[in-house]
C-alpha cells in the first residue's frame, strides 16, 4: 500500500515558487451593459487561504470562475500558475487540470460511480492506467473521509457526502490551487460542518485555497485574508482578526452586522 | 368480394418474404439517421458560423416530403454519375429524412443536461471530445431513450416508401401478391399485421431498454 501522504496533494510553496499562484490586475468583466467585475486587483501566494465574501451579486463567483476561465474576462491581466490567461485562448485544459474547482451544486457525474467520478480525469487527462488511478482516487476519498462509498452512485449519497466526493475528485488531479464556489450553500445545515471540516483539513495541509463562502466561522478559523466585494469591486482586504473586529468600509460593516446578527 | 381468411393464410409466407429486407432497412436507417442526426446537432452547437447553416439544413430536411427526397436520390443523383443500388438509396433517403428529427431529439437530450456537468468536466481539464464522449453522450442517451425509441418505430413504418424504388420489402411483397391475384384486401391486411407485430416487438424492446437504463446506470467508462 502506498502511504496516503505520498498520493495526496502537497503544496510546494516553500521549495519552488516565489511567483504568486494567482495574479489579477485590473480585471473587468461585463455582460451586455451590466458590469460584473470592475478593475479587480488581487494577488494570491502559494499556500495562502483566501475567503471571498460579500452580498449576493457582488461578483464573488464571477471572480473565481474567471480564474479557471469558466467565465471569460474582457479586460485586465490574469496570471494563474505562471500562465497569462488571454480571453479565447487555446490550451485551457492544460491550465485547468492544475486548478481544482468545487461547485455549489457539486456537479458530480450522475452516471458514474464515486470511484469513476474520481478516476475519469486521471485516466483521460493524466493518462494513468486504471489501477494507478484507482489508488489515487481511494487515497483522496480516504482524505475526505468517505472511502466506503467508492462504488455507489452520487444519487445514493447525502448532499454532504456528494460535496466531499466532489472535493476528492478535484484533489485527485493534484491541483496547485483549489477554488471553492459557495461549497456549502446548497447543503442542509447539519451537513455543512462535515464539508467545512474537510476544507479545514486541506488548509492545514498547506493547500492554496480561494473560497467564496458565507461561513464566517470557517473564514475566521482558516483564512489568511478576507476579501470583501461589493458591486463588482474589492472594497476591503484584511486578515480575519482585523476584518471582523474593525471593518473599514461602510458596506463591509453593514454586511457583517447583517450576517453576524 | 369477401375477405378470404384461407387465402390470407395461403399468401402469408409470400408476404413474409419481404420481412427480412424490412427489418434490415429499418435497422440500417435507424443507425444512419442517429449518426447523421448526432452530426447535425454537434455542428449546430459548434462555431457561430456553422450554426445557421446546420440549422437551415436540418429545417430543409424536415420540410420536404420523404417521397420527394427518395425520388430525388433515385432519379437525380444518377444524372451526376452517382448510381447507388435501390436498397442503399432507400436507406440513405430514410436516414437523411429522419436525421432531421433525431437531431431535435439530441438537442432536447443535451439541453436537459445541467450546464454544471460540462463545467465540471472543463474544470478537471477534460478535452472537448472526452467531455462529449464520457459526460454528455451517456447522459444524453438516457434522456432520449424514449423519444428515440418512438422514432425507431416511425422509421420501421416508413420502410414501405421503398416500394416506390422497387426494393423488395414487405409492402412490395404484398403488392406482388396483389398484382398476381387481383386481390388487395388480404395481402394488405397480412402486411399490416406483420408491421403491427414488428412495431410491438420494437416498443417492447425500447421499454426494456428504458427500464434497464433507469435502474442500473452504466458502469463502465
Amino acid at each position: 500500500m502506498t502511504p496516503i501522504h505520498e498520493l495526496s496533494v502537497h503544496n510546494n510553496a516553500q521549495d519552488t515558487m516565489q511567483a504568486p499562484a494567482i495574479q489579477i490586475e485590473n480585471l473587468s468583466k461585463w455582460y451586455e451593459s451590466f458590469r460584473a467585475l470592475t478593475d479587480v486587483n488581487l494577488t494570491i501566494a502559494y499556500g495562502e487561504r483566501i475567503v471571498i465574501c460579500g452580498p449576493s451579486g457582488s461578483g464573488k463567483s464571477t471572480l473565481i470562475r474567471c480564474i479557471n476561465q469558466l467565465e471569460v474576462h474582457q479586460k485586465g491581466r490574469l496570471v494563474v500558475n505562471g500562465v497569462t490567461l488571454v480571453p479565447g485562448m487555446k490550451g485551457l485544459s492544460a491550465i485547468r487540470r492544475d486548478v481544482g474547482m468545487v461547485f455549489q451544486h457539486f456537479n458530480l457525474f450522475p452516471h458514474l460511480t464515486v470511484l469513476d467520478n474520481c478516476t475519469l480525469a486521471l485516466r483521460r487527462v493524466r493518462k494513468l492506467d486504471r489501477r494507478e488511478a484507482e489508488a489515487v482516487a481511494h487515497a483522496n476519498l480516504e482524505r475526505v473521509r468517505i472511502p466506503e462509498q467508492a462504488d455507489k452512485y452520487p444519487s445514493q449519497l447525502s448532499g454532504g457526502q456528494q460535496q466531499r466526493v466532489a472535493i476528492a475528485r478535484a484533489l485527485c488531479m493534484k491541483p496547485k490551487v483549489m477554488l471553492f464556489d459557495e461549497p456549502t450553500s446548497a447543503l442542509d445545515p447539519e451537513m455543512i460542518n462535515e464539508v467545512l471540516d474537510v476544507m479545514t483539513l486541506l488548509a492545514q495541509d498547506g493547500m492554496t485555497m480561494v473560497c467564496v463562502t458565507h461561513e464566517m466561522g470557517f473564514a475566521r478559523k482558516v483564512a489568511d485574508r478576507i476579501v470583501f466585494m461589493d458591486q463588482g469591486q474589492i472594497v476591503e482586504q484584511a486578515p480575519p482578526s482585523e476584518f471582523f473586529t474593525n471593518p473599514k468600509h461602510e458596506r463591509a460593516k453593514l454586511f457583517l452586522k447583517q450576517i453576524l446578527h | 368480394m369477401k375477405f378470404d381468411f384461407a387465402f390470407a393464410m395461403e399468401i402469408f409466407p409470400q408476404v413474409l418474404q419481404g420481412i427480412g429486407n424490412t427489418i434490415l432497412v429499418a435497422i440500417a436507417s435507424f443507425i444512419g439517421a442517429s449518426v447523421l442526426g448526432f452530426i447535425w446537432e454537434i455542428l449546430r452547437r459548434s462555431s457561430r458560423f456553422v450554426r445557421p447553416v446546420a440549422q437551415l439544413w436540418i429545417d430543409a430536411i424536415r420540410s420536404t416530403p420523404v417521397l420527394v427526397q427518395l425520388y430525388f436520390l433515385f432519379f437525380v443523383l444518377p444524372h451526376y454519375g452517382i448510381v447507388l443500388p435501390a436498397m442503399l438509396t432507400g436507406v440513405l433517403g430514410i436516414s437523411v429524412y429522419f436525421s432531421g428529427y433525431i437531431a431535435e431529439v439530441f438537442k432536447a437530450g443535451i439541453d436537459a443536461i445541467p450546464r454544471g456537468q460540462s463545467e465540471a468536466a472543463s474544470s478537471l481539464g477534460l478535452s472537448r471530445p472526452d467531455t462529449i464522449g464520457y459526460i454528455i453522450m451517456p447522459q444524453m442517451l438516457r434522456n432520449i431513450a424514449a423519444p428515440l425509441g418512438a422514432y425507431s418505430v416511425s422509421i420501421l413504418k416508413s420502410t414501405p416508401y421503398l416500394a416506390v424504388l422497387a426494393v423488395p420489402e414487405m409492402l412490395g411483397s404484398a403488392f406482388d401478391v396483389a398484382s398476381e391475384t387481383y386481390r388487395y384486401a388480404e395481402p394488405m391486411v397480412v402486411a399490416g399485421i406483420l408491421f403491427l407485430a414488428l412495431a410491438m416487438i420494437g416498443v417492447a424492446l425500447v421499454t426494456r431498454l428504458e427500464r434497464r437504463l433507469g435502474l442500473t446506470p452504466a458502469k463502465d467508462l
